[in-house]
């Protein structure tokens, strides 16, 4: 299990960062959102499924080396965040392997926020410390963190009362102050008003730097054209294409066009 | 070529390698502290005596049932009340352990999502803030025994293995639990008539040397049972706790211990897909 305490030293330019070899991610669900003892006990002798089995991504191999932005493209389902957690650790893949050479801070889709009954210092640092980090290090990161934030005295109040865009600028200013190895953003982007997100890109491009390896999932294709020198596109779990930002998208857009345009001819 | 610093590959069933697991949770003991400590500050949060009710509950609960018994009762037997409030405080170290573990996985869900972590790290906390919270009691209980003036010897020492048993017991039941409200959510909602009927069923209210010997007989299957008995003859009666109790509780919580722990390491790299 890796940690930013973990490792921490000088990269490269253009040594592994992350490496993926045939990953592939099956998994088994429940198809009730919350599974109970009673609908288990329903379903007995009825051969009625209470799981279902999800095949997420298949023979993906990718290699990102230190000094890369890669960007991640496809749509809904298709492996996106997935990817980003069997390569944080969060989910263990079910074939191929992954290797990671340096320290990894992950903001997935849910963000920071343990507990929302606790103030916004607490969860930052119940967050840090779940992750690796020693209490020294986010004292040393604290300030920083609640100030790029722009949370005010509201980092003392319960998490409870946050609105949505509270939530995102604590989220990704906990990920983006503590300068990993490694930082892996998944549709992060899109949340916070048009001032944060503005500084959130700023951000994102400082922390471009050649001993650095950044990942970012996003819908927001000029964003990734913007920010990303390597883009790769997943549909179906599957790796479509890799390769510079502009083809890739432009390959990923003519993708989406013509199945646009074949679902509306079915309707005709 | 660097070496990787960590390797993810499929999984089989079974225990995930202990070494890294272990020195991972070693290096993660600060969580278990702040989640403990922002857990109780949570909880009292707002409320106008604070952090005081660690101390004002243990007592106006052994205020309650000094009221039952020595006032509407109409008898001054402090025995009976120190029984009653000891047991009862060593009994809450286990029920708030299993209240507190019982949600600790399906609430860390956040956590769980966005961070990797050994995912026992979460019960243990749970257990930890209950433990902070029988601290105080034994305090209370200390007060009480000087003031009803009951005996003290050096067998009293046997709290201390006690206490460690119930420990093991409690992390056990809070670990496991964790675990199964993950698969069947329906285990809180009936988690406080468990609890409660534990509380019927085990010497609490009453002592264990006043039931039928038909009854007692099937109280082999209670965990707490002889736990329960071994406190109230050591801390209210200053006796040597009896072998067959000491047996009984250490091995119900070392095979709860086990049981749950290798049950939840087993499955815990499946959380995340199923919160």
């Amino acid at each position: 299990m890796i940690s930013l305490s973990d490792y921490n030293h000088a990269h490269t330019a253009h040594s592994l960062a992350v490496s993926v070899k045939d990953l592939g991610l099956t998994y088994t669900t429940s198809i009730d959102k919350k599974p109970t003892l009673k609908a288990r006990l329903k379903s007995l002798g009825r051969g009625k499924k209470f799981t279902r089995t999800v095949r997420a991504l298949s023979d993906v191999s990718i290699d990102v080396h230190y000094g890369t932005v890669l960007g991640i493209i496809g749509s809904n389902g298709a492996g996106k965040s997935s990817l980003m957690r069997v390569i944080s650790g969060i989910v263990p893949p079910t074939q191929g392997r992954v290797e990671v050479f340096g320290s990894v801070s992950t903001l997935l889709a849910l963000g920071v926020g343990f507990n929302p009954a606790m103030t916004g210092r607490d969860n930052v640092y119940l967050g840090g410390l779940a992750a690796g980090m020693s209490r020294h290090e986010i004292d040393a990161n604290f300030q920083a963190i609640a100030e790029f934030s722009e949370l005010g005295e509201a980092i003392d109040a319960p998490m409870r009362t946050y609105s949505s865009g509270m939530y995102a600028r604590l989220a990704f200013s906990v990920a983006a102050v503590v300068e990993p190895d490694i930082l892996i953003i998944d549709e992060a982007l899109s949340t916070g008003d048009a001032k944060f997100k503005e500084k959130s890109l700023n951000r994102i491009k400082e922390l471009r730097t050649a001993d650095r390896a950044l990942i970012l999932v996003s819908h927001a294709l000029a964003t990734i054209e913007d920010i990303c020198n390597e883009v790769i596109w997943l549909n179906n779990g599957k790796l479509m294409a890799r390769g510079k930002p502009t083809e890739v998208i432009a390959a990923y857009r003519e993708f989406v066009d013509a199945r646009k345009s074949a679902s509306s001819d079915e309707d005709v | 070529m660097d070496k990787p610093v960590v390797i993810y590959e499929p999984f089989r069933a079974g225990l995930p390698p202990m070494r890294p697991y272990l020195r991972s949770l070693w290096a993660r003991r600060t969580f278990i502290s702040e989640f403990s400590r922002s857990e109780l500050r949570e909880q009292n949060y707002g409320s106008l005596f604070g952090q005081l009710w660690l101390i004002l509950n243990p007592l106006l609960l052994s205020g309650v049932y000094f009221l039952l018994i020595n006032v509407i009762g109409g008898r001054s037997d402090s025995a009976r009340f120190a029984h009653l409030t000891a047991s009862l405080f060593l009994f809450y170290l286990i029920a708030n352990s299993l209240t507190g573990g019982v949600k600790a996985i399906t609430s860390g869900q956040r956590l769980i999502l966005n961070t990797s972590f050994p995912r026992i790290m979460l019960p243990i906390s749970a257990t930890v803030v209950a433990l902070f919270r029988f601290a105080p009691t034994l305090v209370v209980f200390l007060g009480i025994h000087v003031m009803l003036g009951l005996p003290y010897s050096w067998q009293m020492l046997w709290a201390l293995p006690i206490i460690l048993i119930a420990i093991v017991m409690s992390l056990g039941m809070a670990i496991l639990i964790s675990c199964i409200n993950v698969y069947f959510r329906d285990i809180s909602s009936m988690l406080p008539y468990l609890t409660r009927s534990l509380l019927y069923l085990s010497p609490i209210l009453y002592e264990a040397v006043h039931m039928s010997h038909r009854i007692k007989k099937f109280e082999i299957a209670n965990p707490i049972f002889y736990l329960l008995d071994s406190w109230s003859r050591v801390v209210v009666h200053a006796e040597a706790p009896s072998a067959k109790g000491l047996i009984h509780a250490s091995v119900f919580a070392i095979s709860i211990f086990t049981v749950g722990t290798y049950f939840f390491l087993s499955r815990e790299r499946d959380f995340a897909v199923r919160l």
